[in-house]
């Protein structure tokens, strides 16, 4: 007894459960083999059909501008601001100390230029700390790199622990 | 981009950029069901990801270009309207797809008129390498198989085919009986092996 067509198209639609017996008897019978090879080729044909291209815009009637704007959720803004703000902070403060290690780059032009801002900031400074805080203990030991290091490490890991945090929720 | 400062300070902001400004087709339904100023922008979005699928339904099933534009913009503008009964927990793609094919079932009953085939051969046809032609020339005459069978043939071999459903989804798609998906499928597909290799 050959195969039945239906047997055949359940058999490519995965949809039977003789599965074992039809595979046995494919493997013995040509004729069967064959059927099912045209059957195969079919698919493939209608597989091969490529998709076509739409001739207008059919999101132009729901959309007047062609993409959406990324929006932000309120509560990011503020602390990208925040964190923004702080470290653009931490810069201006690092800024002098950082200018005095380089000189010893020993490019002369630019550390020129590098010696006359560090002198505009530290006036700065100055100014600033003569207007604010006047009851603020002066610093007894020279700020060295390995001050410097640590409080930037830990400024970072501050950093890297807030973000943690702020993404907590947002990956699952 | 006026956000590329401080996203240099934040993490968040470079995961919102990179991940939360493509939203998901789920975010993009939620919005459109809000019903307020930015729901039609939300659902133009989805329009924009699955025109091109939701057209070729239409175009395999109806085989006329502008007949299938104007076929799938309906299938949209449908869908927008009652978007808000839309199950969230379903695919968007496969939905719209189903309701594309079920649109055109309809279209084709109410017309029960045979519109003109569409060629796809068009002015740049002669400029095409031979092997391209050849490509071309085959997928006509598989949408023209396509389009001479009758239409319950042509749905059942688009949704089993074209959208992979099984015959149980099938049968409740089309709202007939498991036996008939069978037999349409089957019968519809020995006519197409038979005018496929005919004109081999
Ligand atoms: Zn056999």
């Amino acid at each position: 007894m050959h195969l039945t067509n239906d047997q055949l198209n359940e058999y490519l639609d995965k949809a039977t459960h003789e599965r074992a017996q039809i595979e046995s008897h494919l493997d013995s019978c040509d004729e069967c083999a064959a059927r099912l090879s045209t059957l195969q080729n079919l698919f493939a044909e209608l597989d091969s059909l490529p998709e076509l291209e739409l001739t207008r815009d059919l999101a132009a009637r729901f959309t007047p501008r062609p993409s959406l704007p990324a929006q932000l959720p309120k509560f990011l803004t503020l602390t990208v601001s925040l964190q923004a703000a702080v470290a653009l902070t931490a810069i201006i403060i690092a800024m002098p100390f950082i200018v005095q290690l380089i000189p010893v780059l020993e490019i002369s032009s630019l550390s020129n230029v590098f010696i006359q801002l560090q002198t505009q900031w530290t006036t700065w400074l100055d100014m600033l700390s003569q207007v604010q805080f006047p009851t603020l203990p002066t610093f007894t030991f020279e700020i060295s790199s390995i001050y410097l290091m640590s409080a930037l490490v830990g400024v970072f890991m501050l950093w890297l622990v807030g973000n943690g945090l702020l993404l907590r929720n947002q990956i699952k | 981009m006026t956000y590329f400062f401080p996203a240099t300070f934040s993490l968040p902001l470079l995961y919102y950029t990179l991940v939360m400004t493509t939203p998901t087709d789920r975010d993009l339904i939620l919005r459109a069901c809000r019903g307020d100023a930015d729901s039609a922008e939300a659902f133009g979005e989805l329009v924009t990801r699955y025109q091109t699928s939701v057209f070729n339904v239409c175009y395999r099933i109806l085989h006329e270009r502008g007949e299938a534009e104007d076929l799938a913009q309906e299938v949209f503008i449908r869908a927008y309207d009652r978007i808000h009964t839309f199950d969230i927990e379903r695919e968007f793609g496969p939905w719209i797809r189903r309701v594309a094919a079920n649109l055109c079932l309809n279209h084709l009953e109410s017309q029960k008129v045979t519109t003109e085939l569409d060629d796809e051969r068009d002015a740049d046809h002669a400029q095409l390498p031979e092997a391209a032609q050849e490509v071309r020339e085959r997928s006509e005459q598989i949408r023209k198989a396509l389009v001479s069978l009758p239409i319950n043939y042509r749905l059942v071999i688009e949704l089993r085919h074209y959208q992979e459903l099984t015959y149980d989804e099938i049968a409740v798609e089309l709202n007939i009986p498991l036996s008939d998906v069978k037999s349409h499928l089957f019968r519809a597909r020995k006519v197409l092996a038979e005018k496929l290799h005919a004109s081999d």
